[in-house]
């Protein structure tokens, strides 16, 4: 067997070459058994880099290719295209990570040299047994599925269902509209929320393009991109929405209160059989058993009696329905801070602490007070306030990173307290952020007419008990102001803690079911963080807005908008190519044990009973591997991972010998 | 070029032992100077302080009064939200200062701090009769008599013991001790 193998070292312009030895390291490599030609260039994945490779295999006839650059994650799919174009095909290509497992992780340019010849080494044993593999071409379905209804899946699912495919939005309220439907201003230009969300939200309610499963969830999700097979449980509403016309007698009649801690965040009440809020999108009400008189004590039955269409139906149950999608948009939103966690800020011991979305229902005109902003007796007007930013954010004892959105909420909170009670507002800042457009601008609106005091420093404390005089009945906040360099204790009435957003608690699991990535503070992992922020490591899986990390309307907004256009070009493509990486069964080897059968997590295992073998369906089968690790009899071999590849790969490392080096201090 | 460790590098290297993130991760948001309960007493707050360590403001971070007031009650280190051992900072910043023999004058905590390290290295344990009266004049007769009092009323009690305590193996513990703290001419001093 005689083949002829080239090497390309890239030095990454200095990011290789400042720590390896490249030409060495490709005079080395040229001498290498069945290495007819070793080039290191200064940056392989240019253009003229390429053409260098393409140019080679067309004149010196190579029949494989290794490239030692960066890791493969980042261009192997460049040079597979580059051997495509020459005529080779791509999968008789091999990547040497001699960037990211080298040069980026030693300074020492002795032990650099030796480890890139070990990888390049691996790399030429293994891809002389690299076989030729054709890619898998399956359809796209043109479905879609969104998962949350609030401001980014409405969009998500409007411009999707605006290019003429059909979308089923999935959210677990009894509402679409998420968090934003429970705003009054929205920073900076201070439009009202629920002008511009409700019209978003009768178009998502009404497109004929988008079938709305409110109070649901995602049970589970079988498939892989363009095929995905959902099952979604809808929550009994015990209301018929067939029957249903929204006219909202049952609440009316209702006599049970129950304290709304959804949608008015503790501040109101609502009915048992309710709508969270008069727009709500669909308007069918939901009946919330734990607190129903009828299933708690089994009479009443008041809302039954006095439904004009006979829709209350008790003995409605849950319904599992499924169906077929090609994509998934996840835009499923954020949890709040729970503030209890800093005792030291008094949340749920003394009654005039507000939590951020609190005090929005308490300024909302649609809010528990119709929009006065007032203490807890629920008469008095504040005379003086305190906005506290970075409530559980930007700290390591809760979490590490920045909310984005505090800065611009606290000041937007400064404003409509100005606004509407005319009381002295204090700003506790440890830095102001307010980094987009038209937001420094509203910064430096609220300094030159709003009266704010900024005070910069990080709140130590929020006490109700006094020690000086004019502290007594107050608020007292106890911080440094760090600009002055002196402890201050400032009384107010009214304290606003401008929680920070965290990942949705149920995050980790959700990632598990549509098979994507958290990362360690839970928001869900993109593919690339710069240049393809809205697309997962799941091929067919995409996230938009604050699921992703913290941001605030207009970035989820276009984030969801982005996902959308992904999911469009994909579906327009019609058909999607697989890598043709898959497992297949030896069927003479095979014994018929049907251990693989419960191993694989796609269920792309069958076992044929006639024949007493398994099979593996290559459409669901993603290359995971599991199966080829779990047969006694090694009947099972994953393409372009075969035994031949892996077991060369490791001799060719280990051929190269190593010097021996001082252990690494701890 | 000046191969000597700055200030700065000289305060980091003696907290890297410790439990805290290093001072360089400080964002100045005053949570510890906030929470202080004597920063009153201070004439820098322990957030201004750190930032006078990063200026490298070596003589004034030394004539400060600050770490000697620190009270050690450790609320700074619970609620500093970027996990700096303050409280260990002060303690740092003592060590520094006795070691440098660089201290305010008329400040009774680096004689207190003194006398106690030479105490527990004569005798491994602290034995208050002996250091009390090390720095109780401070107070004026007044106060040394109030204080006497005390005593006579906890030496009654049972509270005080008569006799200075000793533990076993003294010359392991010194040795040990010189190995931690950079004063360690005052473990030779002790012998």
């Amino acid at each position: 067997m005689s083949e002829k193998v080239g090497v390309y070292i890239c030095h990454c312009g200095a990011n290789i070459a400042g720590v390896v030895d490249v030409a060495a390291l490709s005079h080395w490599a040229g001498e290498l058994p069945d290495v007819a030609v070793a080039r290191d260039y200064k940056f392989m994945c240019s253009s003229l880099g390429q053409e260098l490779i393409e140019k080679d295999i067309q004149e010196l006839g190579l029949t494989r290719v290794v490239v030692a650059a960066c890791s493969p994650h980042l261009h192997e799919a460049t040079f597979r295209n580059c051997c495509k174009r020459a005529g080779l095909n791509p999968y008789l290509f091999e990547m040497a990570s001699i960037r990211e497992q080298v040069s980026w992780v030693t300074a020492n340019k002795t032990v650099a040299l030796e480890k890139s010849k070990a990888l390049i080494s691996g790399a030429v044993h293994r891809v002389i047994h690299n076989q030729a593999l054709e890619p898998i071409i399956v359809d796209i379905n043109p479905n879609v599925l969104v998962v949350g209804g609030g401001i980014t899946g409405i969009q998500a699912a409007l411009e999707i269902a605006d290019a003429g495919y059909h979308v089923y939005l999935v959210e677990r309220e009894p509402s679409i509209g998420g968090h934003m439907a429970q705003f009054d201003k929205t920073f900076p230009t201070l439009d009202c929320s629920a002008c511009i969300l409700t019209p978003k939200m009768f178009s998502a309610g009404t497109h004929p393009n988008i079938t709305l499963l409110t109070w649901s969830e995602v049970e589970k999700v079988d498939g892989y991109v363009g095929n995905f097979t959902v099952k979604v449980r809808q929550k009994a509403r015990k209301v018929n929405t067939e029957l249903c016309t929204g006219c909202g007698i049952c609440e009316q009649k209702c006599p049970k209160k129950v304290i709304d801690t959804v949608f008015e965040a503790g501040m109101g009440l609502r009915k048992a059989v309710y709508t969270p809020f008069p727009q709500a999108v669909p308007k069918y009400p939901v009946m919330d058993v734990q607190n129903c008189t009828f299933f708690q004590k089994g009479t009443c039955k008041a809302c039954e009696k006095f439904c004009p269409t006979g829709a209350i139906d008790f003995k409605q149950e849950d319904k599992v329905v499924s169906f077929d999608v090609g994509n998934i948009i996840l835009a499923t939103g954020w949890d709040l801070f729970d503030c209890r966690r800093i005792p030291q800020y008094g949340y749920g011991r003394l009654a005039n602490v507000y939590n951020s979305l609190e005090f929005e229902r308490l300024s909302n005109a649609a809010g528990p007070t119709g929009g006065k902003v007032i203490l807890r007796d629920g008469v008095t007007v504040p005379q003086s306030v305190g906005i506290i930013h970075c409530v559980g954010s930007r700290d390591k004892n809760y979490n590490p990173y920045c909310s984005a959105i505090c800065c611009m909420q606290s000041l937007k909170f400064a404003h409509l307290v100005k606004e509407k009670t005319g009381a002295q507002v204090y700003n506790f800042y440890i830095d102001i952020r307010t980094p987009l457009k038209a937001y420094d601008e509203f910064y430096q609106h609220i300094l030159e007419t709003d009266e704010t005091r900024f005070v910069r420093g990080k709140v130590a404390e929020v006490t109700d008990a006094a020690r000086l005089p004019g502290e007594e009945g107050k608020l007292i906040i106890q911080v440094e102001d760090t600009l002055i360099g002196k402890q201050r204790r400032i009384p107010v009435d009214m304290v606003i803690l401008s929680a920070g957003l965290e990942p949705r608690h149920d995050a980790k699991e959700v990632a598990k079911l549509f098979g994507i990535g958290c990362s360690a503070d839970q928001w869900f992992i993109e593919r690339h963080p710069k240049l393809d922020p809205v697309a997962t490591m799941t091929e067919g899986v995409f996230v938009a807005g604050v699921c992703q990390g913290p941001k605030d309307i207009p970035l989820s907004v276009t984030q969801g908008a982005a996902a959308a256009a992904r999911v469009i070009g994909l579906v327009n493509r019609k058909q999607v190519s697989l890598e043709p990486v898959r497992a297949s069964v030896n069927a003479e080897q095979c014994s018929g044990c049907r251990i693989c059968n419960n191993q694989c997590p796609f269920n792309a295992i069958s076992f044929l009973v006639d024949k007493g073998v398994s099979e593996i369906n290559p459409a669901l089968c993603q290359g995971c591997g599991t199966c080829v690790a779990a047969c006694p009899a090694g009947a099972i071999t994953g393409s372009h991972y075969t035994n031949a590849q892996i077991l060369s790969q490791i001799e060719g490392i280990l051929e190269v010998e190593l010097g021996q080096r001082e252990a690494v201090p701890a | 070029m000046d191969t000597r460790p700055t200030f700065y590098q000289e305060i980091t290297n003696m907290m890297y032992a410790t439990h805290g993130d290093p001072i360089s991760t400080c964002i100045q948001c005053g949570t510890c100077s906030g929470t202080c309960p004597v920063v009153e007493f201070m004439d820098h707050t322990p957030r201004d302080l750190i930032g006078m360590i990063r200026a490298d403001l070596k003589d004034e971070v030394l004539a400060s009064n600050t770490y000697w007031y620190c009270a050690s009650c450790f609320h700074c280190n619970v609620r500093c939200p970027a996990h700096i051992d303050i409280a260990d900072l002060m303690y740092t910043l003592k060590r520094y200062s006795i070691w440098k023999n660089q201290y305010p004058e008329g400040l009774i905590g680096p004689t207190f701090a003194e006398t106690f390290v030479k105490m527990i290295l004569s005798g491994g344990r602290s034995y208050e009769p002996v250091l009390a009266p090390a720095y109780i004049f401070n107070y004026g007769l007044q106060g040394f008599l109030n204080e006497a009092l005390t005593a006579t009323g906890l030496l009654l009690k049972g509270r005080i013991p008569v006799l200075p305590p000793r533990i076993k193996r003294l010359d392991n513990f010194r040795r040990m001790v010189g190995h931690i703290i950079p004063a360690s001419n005052l473990v030779g001093e002790a012998k």
